[in-house]
């Protein structure tokens, strides 16, 4: 069996989705009741691959929602709790998706492997972040050319560059897809020099130089509400590749020449009868889902349990080839751009 | 799905100091605090051993086991007590009688009427989860005597918990209306418990909010364990709000 952790978008979404799934308790309840109410297991569900192979599932809500994002015990024990519920259930192997990989990582949850009387089995848990920097590589490689530019030209800056999907996108588009030039963009200076020794290339630069030199710009790190991108300065067409979390480029870019596409999103190849996934506001929720998620569900079907994403620069190209392979076999692929849409 | 360079998220990270680290023992303020706390550990556990030896003489059958399970918190209760000592704190134990009275009345009424179903989900149920749960946070936080004598009792409990279990989950096609009625009854007292011992639990590190999730977690489990579904536990659980 494979899970999934997620959790509500924001709290008011939460609170519609408990009422219609019948938790009057919490649905009713206010922020604090949520922040004591305990994770649900709250769907099962089967997916069949092409290849004739069935597996089941299970969906966790950790009962976490953005809104308990400053209160940091809160958050954390969401996390731990959603986790010991997958491991009671027995379930082989869950991806953390949302805020709980970021959430597991930030606030070093490593450290807290004894939850009750449980111990934390980590082998039974991924961050998905494989499958997410193979598909947001093949978002690139897919749709770049459909809205005109050459990829061997192309100059793809890369938002987050030192995370871990950053650098594991920065390795495949180096190594894989041989783009021009990779601008190199994120907070710490110190592991910008490190990777751009790593990839033996590429060009460390502040956001606001890159923006307007990139061909392609490939977010791996949510911007602040606050933050302005001033359209106008640039290039058309521009391919804006939005895989971080939560998505939030669309509503700040509306350019001409500008494409925004949501990265790391994967669409199944049949409709999966479950519920779970509007309230992560896929367009098509019986289908798309996170590729965080699609992981648990590939690792499953190829058997393969053990916390294939975990911790931070451990994404081989290898271990990209091994997932996409599976990606491909199990039906999966990724989300592109409505080619009409896009070049309206 | 992760984005670990997030600017957005860039002061979201645990706090340098939090309040986490083990509370100062020798505080007069911790030992006001822990003398109601530890109060009602101690008449927990003696509740706990009366219950038992009550349910008993209601199924003979079953007597043995029951003497045994209230043996074990009769040790509970010498073991907690041990840890009041140690700190050099009187329990006040006035309070504690006050603090369970309401459930202790409800248990002693189902008693009389021979309300198994009651009886057990009261003490088999919601007592054991309150105390499993509160034992959990408390281990955390405990001092070195305190936390071992905890990590003992509360594997005690765990198969107290289970005992009650299995009786309400071999009963429940007869017993499922009453344990409603019962749980709506009772599940209320519990919070208010909760409530009333905030602030003492608090100068003890114990969140509230912890308290609070860690015994849903435990009730919740308890009453999927019996063979409720989760629509029925959810229903079962909004008593606690109310």
């Amino acid at each position: 069996m494979f899970g999934l952790i997620g959790h509500s978008t924001s709290f008011e979404d939460a609170r519609k989705k408990a009422q219609e799934l019948g938790y009057e308790h919490i649905a009713e309840g206010d922020l604090d009741v949520w922040c004591s109410a305990p994770p649900q297991l709250v769907e099962h569900v089967e997916v069949k691959s092409p290849t004739g192979k069935s597996i089941e599932g299970a969906y966790i809500d950790s009962c976490f929602v953005p809104e308990m994002l400053g209160r940091f015990k809160t958050a954390r024990r969401k996390v731990l709790n959603a986790m010991e519920l997958a491991q009671k259930k027995d379930i082989n192997i869950t991806a953390l998706g949302g805020f709980t990989s970021i959430i597991f990582e930030n606030f070093n949850l490593l450290q807290h492997q004894h939850v009750r009387n449980t111990t934390l089995d980590w082998e039974r848990f991924t961050t998905g972040n494989t499958h997410t920097a193979w598909v947001i590589c093949r978002q690139l490689e897919i749709n770049a050319p459909l809205i005109g530019v050459d990829i061997k030209k192309a100059r793809v800056a890369v938002v987050g560059a030192t995370g871990d999907i950053g650098s594991a996108v920065c390795r495949w588009l180096s190594t894989r897809t041989g783009v021009a030039e990779l601008l190199l963009v994120a907070r710490q200076q110190k592991p910008l020099i490190e990777l751009q020794k790593e990839l033996k290339g590429g060009r460390i630069m502040p956001l606001e130089e890159a923006l307007p030199e990139a061909d392609v710009v490939v977010w791996v790190a949510s911007m602040p509400k606050t933050m302005e991108i001033k359209v106008d300065t640039l290039k058309s067409p521009c391919l804006m590749i939005d895989g971080g979390y939560p998505k939030n480029l669309d509503s700040k870019l509306d350019g001409s020449g500008v494409h925004v596409l949501k990265g790391g999103i994967v669409q199944f190849c049949k409709d999966i009868g479950w519920n779970m996934m509007q309230l992560a506001e896929m367009d098509k929720p019986q289908r798309e889902m996170f590729a965080c998620f699609a992981e648990a569900m590939l690792l499953e079907f190829e058997e393969c349990h053990t916390n294939f994403s975990w911790g931070r620069n451990n994404i081989t190209l290898e271990k990209m080839d091994f997932i996409g392979k599976a990606s491909v076999k199990h039906g999966f692929s990724t989300l592109n751009l409505q080619l009409q849409a896009a070049l309206a | 799905m992760q984005t670990l360079e997030s600017p957005s998220i860039s002061n979201f990270a645990p706090p340098v100091s939090t309040a986490e680290g083990l509370p100062d023992f020798s505080t007069e303020s911790y030992k006001d605090a822990y003398s109601r706390i530890n109060a009602i550990v101690i008449e927990g556990e003696q509740e706990a051993h009366d219950n038992y030896m009550s349910l008993g003489t209601l199924i003979p059958d079953k007597a043995d086991e029951l003497k045994k399970l209230a043996r074990m918190e009769m040790k509970h209760m010498r073991g907690f007590t041990a840890c009041g000592k140690n700190l050099g704190v009187e329990a006040d134990m006035l309070f504690a009688k006050k603090f369970f009275a309401s459930l202790h009345g409800n248990f002693q009424k189902a008693y009389e009427a021979s309300n198994l179903t009651t009886c057990f989900l009261i003490q088999a149920i919601l007592i054991e989860a309150f105390a499993i749960s509160a034992y959990h946070v408390y281990i955390q936080v405990a001092d070195p005597f305190a936390r071992k004598i905890t990590e003992g009792v509360v594997q005690d409990e765990y198969l107290h918990l289970n005992y009650g279990q299995q009786w309400l989950k071999a009963n429940l096609a007869t017993c499922k209306d009453e344990l409603i009625r019962a749980n709506k009854e009772n599940l209320p007292l519990i919070r208010s418990m909760l409530e009333e011992v905030a602030k003492d639990a608090l100068a003890l590190h114990m969140d509230k909010e912890e308290l609070m999730e860690e015994f849903m977690i435990a009730y919740q489990d308890s009453l999927t364990e019996i063979g409720l579904d989760n629509r029925e536990i959810a229903r079962m659980a909004l008593a606690a709000l109310v």
